[in-house]
């Protein structure tokens, strides 16, 4: 036990310094080449996928394991009847995700029956947003800095890492092995993600949200739209009550919207020029 | 519309309108500026905890009004609201975070569960569903059609760096 909390620890300390080598030398080179996301595909590409043990190429893998959450996800909480409102807001969520560079993956987005305040991100271009956190918007923009925060997880794969970090520590057990042999792609999938779809209620580490959070307003605003509109609903959110259930799992798996906006205020403000003229558009904001 | 509901309107919007003007306090002493710029001139010194009227918002800049003075400060200065009390207000993440969570005493803790709530228990049970997620996969849209809707907004792509997190 004592063993499996150093190892995760020192992974996690491991991926968190390649984040931070990456968004360092990111500045310089994207000013180059502005829609390269800091995890483009060709790099992904040379790895292998997750230890081999899935078969498919990396990509594949991570679409597989994302699939496989979402469904659970919406197992839980569906899709809203609602065409127009679904369609809307992948023409939102398109747009943004084409300014991620990750242009290897199919993007989809969806509005879930829940009153809970949430979204959710699951490897490899699935992104849902509970109807109440939905209802709280109110121009596209807001919409866009929401699932740019999420285009930000997956593009920095920070679920994906998570599950890596795990199925490692299950290695040590053999739990893994075993299944490899049969070639059961679904049940090692399955294996690794755990019981339905808690990897949504686990936490991410602090510093992959704020992260996320900047990588969202740069998309946003790289998508034209107005970048501070993120910190606006951030500022909505975080004036519920914390003792109110809509926001349990919010306030849970993420640092208080208070300190979010700190954290970003801090960050965007050397780039207040940069971040200016973005659009709101609320005209055409589908309102539900 | 008789002439007495006219009036009755007419008191009404007159105190709706000015209320644009929403009530803030300042969370990190910051400078108010005559303009919503970097290189603006610099009015006055304004000090953690002080109220200050939100006028507008313009990009990453609020205008604001405070003790008779009005200008501009940086959004990430201020919060919406009113300024907690003076203690709380010294700590920023202390304080206003406290009383957000419910750890400042409140000692009543709502727990009811929302009619659709997602917790972690139901995520825990969620069983895939594969007719949802072909839904799902069936409203994506194609590059074609993002850009096509991008430019009926009037939204044009541009080109910017990612931003690092903020020094200490
Ligand atoms: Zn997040």
């Amino acid at each position: 036990m004592k063993f499996k909390a150093i190892l995760a620890a020192s992974l996690i300390l491991g991926a968190a310094a390649v984040d931070a080598f990456d968004l360092g030398g990111l500045v310089k080179a994207i000013t180059k080449e502005p829609s390269v996301a800091p995890d483009s595909s060709s790099q992904q590409t040379k790895q292998p996928g997750l230890l081999g043990l899935l078969g498919g190429t990396p990509v594949e893998e991570e679409v597989a394991i994302g699939r496989e959450i979402a469904g659970r996800l919406l197992g839980a909480a569906p899709l809203v009847d609602n065409q127009q409102l679904q369609h809307y807001i992948n023409l939102v969520g398109g747009w943004v995700a084409k300014q991620s560079g990750r242009s290897d993956l199919i993007w989809h987005f969806g509005v879930i029956e829940s009153d809970d305040i949430n979204a959710f991100a699951a490897p490899g271009g699935y992104i849902l947003v509970t109807k109440g956190l939905y209802k709280k918007l109110h121009n596209e923009a807001e919409l866009a800095g929401v699932l740019a925060h999420e285009i930000g997880h997956i593009i920095k794969q920070h679920h994906l890492k998570i599950l890596k970090q795990g199925q490692l520590i299950d290695m040590g057990g053999g739990i893994l092995k075993s299944k490899v042999g049969g070639g059961d792609k679904g049940q090692a999938i399955g294996k690794m993600i755990g019981s339905g779809a808690e990897i949504l209620a686990r936490g991410l580490d602090k510093s992959a949200e704020y992260e996320a959070d900047r990588i969202g307003v740069v998309l946003a605003a790289r998508a034209g739209y107005d970048a501070y509109a993120l910190p606006s609903v951030l500022q909505e959110i975080g004036h519920v009550s914390a003792g109110d259930s809509s926001v349990a799992l919010l306030f849970k798996t993420h640092p208080h919207p208070e300190k979010r906006l700190v954290e970003l205020g801090g960050a965007m403000d050397e780039y207040v020029e940069e971040f200016e003229n973005g659009k709101i558009v609320a005209d055409r904001f589908y309102r539900l | 519309m008789k002439l007495s509901e006219w009036l009755i309107c007419m008191v009404l919007l007159a105190v709706v309108t000015p209320l644009y003007a929403e009530p803030g306090y300042i969370i990190r002493s910051s400078v108010l500026m005559d303009e919503p710029y970097r290189d603006a001139t610099p009015l006055a010194e304004l000090e953690e905890g002080a109220s200050v009227e939100i006028l507008k918002r313009k990009g990453g800049w609020l205008q604001i009004e405070s003790e008779g003075k009005s200008g501009w400060v940086r959004m990430s200065k201020i919060r919406k609201g009113k300024a907690p009390t003076q203690a709380a207000a010294g700590s920023e993440a202390g304080g206003v975070l406290d009383l957000a969570s419910g750890r400042a005493g409140t000692g009543n803790v709502v727990s009811a569960t929302g009619v659709r709530g997602l917790d972690e228990e139901q995520l825990k049970e969620a069983k895939f569903d594969a007719g949802q997620v072909k839904k799902l996969e069936s409203f994506t849209v194609s590059e074609k059609k993002a850009v096509h809707f991008a430019q009926a907004g009037k939204l044009a792509a541009r080109e910017l760096d990612f931003i690092p997190a903020a020094a200490e």
